[in-house]
């Protein structure tokens, strides 16, 4: 390889114009093919055993994603206006195309069954608006009197009505959104209208992050410029590493779109990572050509390429390819957009390795090394010149004079950290993505104080024999854990076939509260659900029980979507599993929340496998390097310590794991230690030319050691930036990952060098073999 | 909506009637669909019915009833009492439907678990009939005043020389938009009727499957409704079938419903 870097020194041109022209290639192939893909629904995994079910129960129960839109009035909704409102949005919502044939729920479509003296009165609440307010009080009266109504699609105070509208079709489009959005603008006044659910919550998320990714990129792209200059000290080099990093980039994304695969969400962090982590390769090798250039005065453009090419192609392309690793780990996600993600972001990765090998030195063979730097070297003091002297050296000697302090310190740290990763939790909440003052998270919460709950787990209830779900001593059960539910933190609501049956109940027998409760007959019941099939609407029963009374469907509605409100659900029911099991019925689970729950697990399972992987892979990969397993081990320590500061950091911290956070750790190992290699490079190849330890140490802390910070510094200073993200994801991931780079480096120069001049006799042995 | 609804006897047993005024000439869209509507009608009648239900995975679900209509002028009487399945036999339900405009139906249901008759009020008409795939308003004879009809065409239906006759409802607040009927021309009956929904797409097909000479009285007594969006089906059929038998007003009871037929 350095062969083929130092035969292209000779066609400096050559290479520039065969860079541009691929780049004009990869930008045709982007230009003509380039797609992007909004559905969130190619991200589940299909023939997962839990989709499949969930998938057939959705369809058995007719569950579907509902739109909520809240309707609130200063006062009462119960006013003429107001009620004729209703009416006046739901026409405007099925009227738009994706909505149509939408199911909806509110008190103008709902059904009031209500005991009177001799029987049972089943009618509308209202199916024309009031003339007058006193039509408007006779409603109210009567949905007062409902309680499967109250409270359920009229907020307690009254303030507020809501509109249910299933969405047909599991797609949810942006548009869709902004289109919901219009019509709630236009019949705003006096009501304030409020739209939440988790098609609004999954399409803002879709439609923000990408959004605010594409806004980032430019950003970072600015700040790393005026990092570069201000490290390169030359407009000229700043361009060709600038070159490198777009580049690099623009073929990722070309390679992409020759291959047929759409942009998803994720992959707009693909510039992000190759501009923030693919300058780095120039940055040792322009600290080598500066070296080069000082040590050696009078040296030709082609001596000083040359010899850059020679110190630093090998600890680069490692560096490069354990970067290539951890991304390549990704592939182990059983979601493609992350896979996708992974093995472009490391093409990209590899990419810019290669032009900054190629670019680097063909710009010093065409337009020579420059004169700022001479002159900055001039103007220096003789210890900035030597790199034996100088910070860095004093550096590697401090640390020399306390390893007790080093050692102790980094086992606090990780002690600490260790503490905190017990701490660490998972969420896969969507809401948990935004703002806590953000307008979705306030109307979600307005409508949780007053409704059941946005967010709802469905417990699906099996039986091998038909007409299981009419036997009362069933019910009963089925009513008791419903009722238990309700006692837990966050669950505001729960509606199965028991609710219909006490309603019935209760109804038949004059309002009697003595007979809210489950019939005595399986008879009755099924003589009860024959009177709701033929004067109410049925396919409210078919959303509950299948036809042949063998399975059912508790709805439990919860005021959060975050995992340890839907676990503490899920463990509630599985400890009543075994009393279900015994009257031979089993209980698995459906919908959306439970699906995303699924879903976030196996990312997380397949990050914490893709992190093992990418640590094994940089311990094999360094080890074939400087061919010498110990040297490898010693390299995984700033890693292993920087995992463990992540996770220990987001337990102390309270962040949760999340899609987007556990992505960052499989990635941060890859960068990480590259630090490690160029350090462990030098330090070997001075202790191999100098003989003297002591020295050695300097040197290469010295002279690698300032390469290795401004590579730290930069990489940081471009994920920081993110940080001014409006999105909380994005805010994380800078976080996360400056704090990861952060750790690793200072791990590298700190215990991990303890460690290496620890072993230098060895090393010293090896040279003599 | 309602739970009886005004007499399934006219709409599904489209009676044959001998019409000399319409004889050969020309006929307008809407005298056919008057003739249609008006034709003799038994007066009394007692029937076993058997409804499937058939959903879009093709699984049936079997309901037989036995049911006896009659008429006492200007109210239309009827009950219906579940044979199976089992856990709701002897369930029966009366209705008493008022020509007089605006007077709502009056019905009950015996439950046998609950040894009670219980009235029952309620307003809607556009719902279910017992979770199938008719409507009441399917099942009830509309009149052809609240509608627009023109003559599409002809058609052979089953063998049969048929008008084609788009029928679009007066009130926009209708439950259809349009329904296309294919009206036999030699015997003035109905064969086949299309429902389109409000955005004009065809919702559900009405197809006769068994007609039956009784006297003077042609009697549908196989039909089916197949709901095309959905893909579920419903088929009725009538068996035992006795018309003009001289039912009593003093059979429609509460007694006679706890009773059952």
């Amino acid at each position: 390889m350095k062969k083929f870097f130092k035969s292209a020194l000779g066609h400096p041109y050559a290479v520039m114009v065969l860079a541009l022209g691929v780049t004009a290639l990869a930008v045709l192939s982007v230009v003509s093919g380039f797609r992007m893909e909004t559905n969130l629904d190619t991200y589940m995994p299909r023939t997962h055993p839990a989709f499949v079910f969930s998938d057939e129960a959705d369809e058995r129960f007719m569950i579907r994603d509902a739109i909520l839109v809240a309707v609130e009035h200063p006062d009462s909704v119960f006013n003429p206006a107001t009620l004729q409102k209703l009416i006046d949005i739901e026409d405007d919502l099925l009227a738009l195309e994706g909505l149509s044939g939408a199911r909806v729920n509110s008190i103008h479509t709902g059904d009031n069954i209500l005991a009177t003296e001799d029987g049972l009165d089943v009618r509308r609440f209202y199916t024309q608006a009031p003339a007058d307010q006193e039509g408007a009080d006779l409603i109210a009266l009567a949905v007062r009197g409902n309680d499967m109504i109250a409270g359920r699609l009229v907020s307690q105070d009254e303030r507020t009505a809501l509109i249910i509208v299933e969405l047909p079709e599991s797609g949810f489009s942006r548009d869709l959104y902004d289109r919901i959005q219009r019509i709630a603008d236009k019949r705003t006044g006096p009501e304030t209208l409020h739209i939440a659910g988790r098609p609004i919550v999954e399409g803002t998320l879709a439609a923000l992050g990408p959004a605010d990714m594409a806004r980032m990129g430019p950003l970072v792209l600015l700040v790393i410029t005026a990092v570069l200059m201000l490290v390169l000290r030359q407009p000229r080099r700043t361009l060709i590493t600038l070159s490198v990093v777009v580049f690099s980039t623009i073929w990722a994304f070309g390679l992409m779109s020759a291959l047929g695969v759409p942009m998803y969400s994720v992959s707009i962090m693909i510039p992000v990572m190759l501009i923030a982590i693919g300058v780095a390769y120039a940055i040792h090798l322009y600290n080598q050509i500066d070296h080069f250039a000082r040590e050696t005065p009078g040296a030709g453009r082609r001596e000083i390429a040359e010899n850059a090419i020679m110190v630093i192609c090998s600890p680069a392309l490692f560096a490069a390819l354990t970067t290539v690793a951890g991304f390549v780990s990704l592939v182990t996600s059983q979601v493609y957009p992350v896979k996708y993600f992974g093995l472009f972001t490391a093409f990209g990765v590899f990419v810019s390795f290669l032009l900054t090998m190629l670019l680097v030195p063909a710009g010093i063979m065409a337009f020579g090394n420059g004169e700022s730097r001479k002159a900055a070297g001039s103007r220096g003091t003789r210890a900035e010149r030597i790199p034996e002297h100088g910070l860095g050296a004093r550096f590697a000697d401090a640390l020399k004079a306390r390893p007790r302090l080093v050692y102790l310190a980094a086992a606090v740290l990780v002690a600490v950290s260790a503490f905190g990763i017990s701490r660490v939790w998972i969420n896969t909440s969507f809401l948990a993505n935004f703002d806590s003052k953000s307008a979705i998270v306030r109307t979600d919460a307005f409508v949780n104080k007053h409704f059941g709950g946005t967010s709802s787990l469905n417990v699906i209830l099996e039986a091998e024999t038909p007409d299981t779900f009419k036997d009362p001593e069933i019910l009963r059960l089925m009513d008791e854990l419903q009722t238990g539910a309700l006692e837990l933190e966050n669950v505001g609501d729960t509606i199965s076939l028991t609710t219909y049956l006490r309603r019935l109940h209760y109804s038949m027998n004059a309002a009697d509260p003595a007979f809210d409760i489950i019939p005595d007959s399986s008879d009755l019941v099924a003589q009860y659900l024959l009177l709701y099939e033929m004067s109410g609407d049925p396919d409210n029963l078919w959303k509950v029980v299948d036809a042949d009374f063998r399975s059912a469907n508790i709805t439990i509605q919860m005021k959060s979507d975050d995992t340890r409100t839907i676990g503490r659900v899920i463990g509630y029911v599985e400890a009543q599993a075994d009393d279900f099991a015994r009257l031979g019925i089993s209980i698995r689970y459906a919908g959306s929340g439970y699906k995303s729950l699924i879903f976030s697990d196996l990312i997380l399972q397949g990050q914490m496998s893709s992190l093992g992987l990418s640590v094994l892979i940089v311990f094999i990969l360094v080890s074939f390097m400087f061919r010498s397993p110990l040297l490898g081990l010693v390299s995984t320590i700033p890693v292993l310590i920087s995992i463990a500061v992540n996770f220990g950091v987001m337990g102390l911290l309270n962040v949760p794991l999340t899609t987007s956070t556990a992505l960052i750790s499989s990635i941060a190992v890859g960068i990480g230690v590259d630090y490690a290699i160029h350090l462990i490079t030098h330090y070997r190849e001075a202790l191999r030319a100098l003989g003297d330890e002591e020295r050695a140490a300097r040197f290469s802390m010295s002279h690698t050691g300032r390469a290795v910070l401004l590579n730290a510094a930069i990489v940081i200073s471009g994920f920081m930036v993110m940080v001014f993200s409006v999105f909380p994801p994005n805010r994380q991931v800078g976080l996360l990952v400056s704090l990861n780079m952060l750790t690793a480096f200072l791990a590298t120069i700190t215990i991990m060098f303890l460690v290496l001049r620890s072993l230098s006799p060895r090393l010293v042995k090896e040279f003599q073999k | 909506m309602t739970v009886l609804n005004r007499a399934i006897l006219p709409a599904l047993m489209f009676c044959l009637a001998f019409a000399p005024a319409l004889g050969a000439q020309e006929k307008t869209a809407l005298a056919i669909m008057m003739a249609v509507y008006q034709r003799p009608q038994p007066v009394d009648m007692s029937a076993t019915l058997t409804m499937t239900l058939v959903d879009s995975k093709g699984k049936e679900r079997p309901r037989s009833l036995d049911q006896r209509l009659a008429s006492f002028g200007g109210v239309d009487k009827k009950i219906m009492v579940f044979q199976s399945p089992a856990d709701v036999r002897g369930t029966s339900f009366m209705n008493w439907s008022y020509e007089e405009a605006g007077k709502g139906d009056d019905q009950w249901i015996y439950m046998p678990a609950l040894k009670r008759v219980k009235r029952i009020t309620s307003d809607g008409k556009g719902g279910s009939f017992m979770g199938s795939d008719f409507s009441y308003d399917d099942l009830g004879a509309r009149h052809p005043s609240k509608d627009s009809h023109v003559i599409l065409g002809s058609d052979t239906v089953a063998g049969e020389e048929c008008w084609m006759i788009e029928s679009k409802p007066k009130d926009p607040g209708d439950s259809y938009s349009r329904t296309v009927s294919w009206i036999s021309k030699n015997r003035l009956v109905g064969f086949r009727r299309d429902y389109y929904d409000k955005k004009s797409a065809l919702l559900k097909t009405l197809s006769v499957l068994e007609t039956r000479t009784m006297g003077t009285y042609l009697m549908i007594t196989k039909t089916e409704m197949h709901n095309v969006q959905a893909n579920h089906r419903t088929r009725m059929e009538f068996t035992a079938i006795k018309l003009d038998t001289g039912i009593a007003d003093e059979q429609f009871t509460e007694r006679a419903m706890a009773k059952g037929l």
